[in-house]
């Protein structure tokens, strides 16, 4: 039986699909066009989708706000920067055309952004002290590669013993390099079948049914 | 001018039969021909939401920050397939899941995906998508705060994370770790993968993420088109091998020919 909700946008999927290989294969230009236009449809589509992100940020927080749970004024705080950027874009544009916009994001979103950023440190920190604790060989392995790296990257090791240097390149070229290949092949794999399934409509999770 | 854009021969020569060992194993999969080795850390997605069950704790799934649009949608489309199951299990055993969103396009699917799984397991009323599947920002590091404080009020008892993940998945993987969650990682992007290994539990490597789609549907015919992953591995580890001896030779008739 033919489900409809199903087999139309799988059918979809199929045509765009081969048009995108087509697209990538071959100089015909009727292709080229054609998936040029379904790029540009993607992009307007996507700008489509970030109202629903907008609404969905005003039901979560607005309910957050109206029913006074705890910490309903971090809701309020972040809906009013919310409104504030949209109103300030939207009256005297973004980047480079608003001065208000670019000072706004400047001031407050980089900030926060960078230090985000920078607490990363700290986690990466953390996460090399789990790492690197030599708890049995495979471990005592790791840590002797990852002692021989850091001094590598530093600047005074290579530079009063340049073995380091040497060492360092060492482990990055032949032995990371190739682990690193590996999975990149099996990696390139995995994606070309999943889009085999996907094209011949086995995998539909995308559609957001099974 | 050419029909074909140059240096793409091999590589079209290669997706057709690609698509062919697809089909094949596909039909063998279907005849029940296939056995494909167990992955650990799909077979531990039950346990991680057993776990938030027994504990009364949330469940997380984190699709990633990819979209349908970049280059990494094959992951997210991947993923998608997971929460799936996810959203599934979480509904068939009672475990509270959240899936925090930071792709405009992704969340609607997202959103349906998760409202079927309950709908199929008969528990659509326990279900609040707004809650449940909010959409934090979507930009890197206001998402990754978003999630970080969720995770520390929640303190969830498992988090699954699969698809791309850049700097934030360190930052993930360290605050759930933290509140004592045990944790599934799989992504495809290479960079990731270490701090995945580091603090979760179970990690998909690169591979093992497209596979889990077709893995945990159980379906014969999606599971017989993971065994023509292998098979097309073993093609390019032949390759490989036959090249570098040749190259060492002095012969580069397979370099030549890849790029063709």
């Amino acid at each position: 039986m033919v489900d409809y909700r199903r087999d139309i946008p799988l059918a979809i999927t199929f045509i765009i699909g081969v048009i995108a290989v087509l697209d990538y294969y071959t100089n015909i230009q009727v292709f080229i066009d054609t998936f040029t236009v379904i790029k540009n449809w993607g992009v307007v589509l996507q700008a489509f989708a970030l109202g629903l992100g907008a609404i969905n940020l005003l039901r979560v927080h607005g309910r957050r706000i109206t029913e006074k749970r705890d910490g309903w004024y971090f809701s309020a705080w972040l809906l009013a920067m919310m409104f504030l950027f949209i109103l300030v874009g939207l009256m005297t544009g973004k980047y480079e055309a608003g001065a208000t916009y670019n000072w706004l994001y400047n001031a407050i979103y980089l900030p926060l952004g960078a230090t985000m950023y920078s607490s990363l440190a700290f986690y990466m920190a953390y996460g090399s002290y789990k790492v690197l604790r030599a708890r049995n060989f495979e471990a005592g392995l790791l840590f002797i590669t990852a002692v021989l790296v850091i001094l590598g990257n530093t600047p005074i090791f290579p530079a009063l013993f340049p073995g380091f240097f040497n060492m360092r390149e060492w482990i990055f070229g032949p032995i990371v390099g190739g682990a690193y290949r590996g999975i990149r092949i099996g990696v390139g794999m995995g994606a070309v079948v999943l889009g085999i399934r996907t094209l011949v409509g086995l995998e539909t999770g995308y559609l957001g049914r099974r | 001018m050419a029909i074909l854009t140059e240096g793409r021969l091999v590589p079209l020569v290669a997706f057709i039969i690609c698509w062919v060992a697809t089909y094949i194993a596909i039909q063998m999969g279907q005849q029940g021909k296939i056995k494909i080795r167990r992955i650990p850390g799909l077979d531990a997605i039950e346990e991680v939401v057993g776990r938030a069950v027994e504990m009364g704790r949330p469940v997380f799934m984190i699709p990633g920050r990819g979209t349908f649009t970049d280059i990494y949608a094959t992951q997210t489309i991947a993923a998608l397939s997971i929460l799936s199951y996810v959203a599934t299990l979480s509904a068939r055993l009672g475990a509270k899941l959240y899936v925090p969103m930071t792709s405009v396009d992704v969340l609607p699917v997202a959103v349906e995906l998760v409202t079927d799984a309950y709908k199929v397991e008969d528990k659509i009323e326990e279900l609040d998508v707004d809650e449940q599947l909010p959409y934090l920002s979507g930009t890197q590091f206001a998402y990754a705060s978003g999630v970080i404080g969720m995770a520390a009020r929640m303190k969830p008892a498992g988090n699954i994370m699969m698809g791309p993940f850049w700097a934030e998945s360190m930052m993930f993987a360290e605050s759930f770790n933290r509140v004592g969650a045990m944790q599934i990682g799989g992504t495809a992007r290479m960079y990731q993968i270490p701090f995945f290994a580091a603090l979760c539990e179970y990690v998909l490597i690169g591979e093992e993420l497209f596979a889990a789609g077709a893995y945990v549907s159980g379906d014969p015919q999606q599971v017989g088109s993971i065994a023509a992953q292998d098979w097309y591995k073993l093609v390019a580890l032949a390759l490989s091998i036959l090249g570098a001896i040749l190259a060492t030779a002095g012969i580069t008739v397979i370099g030549d020919l890849m790029r063709m």
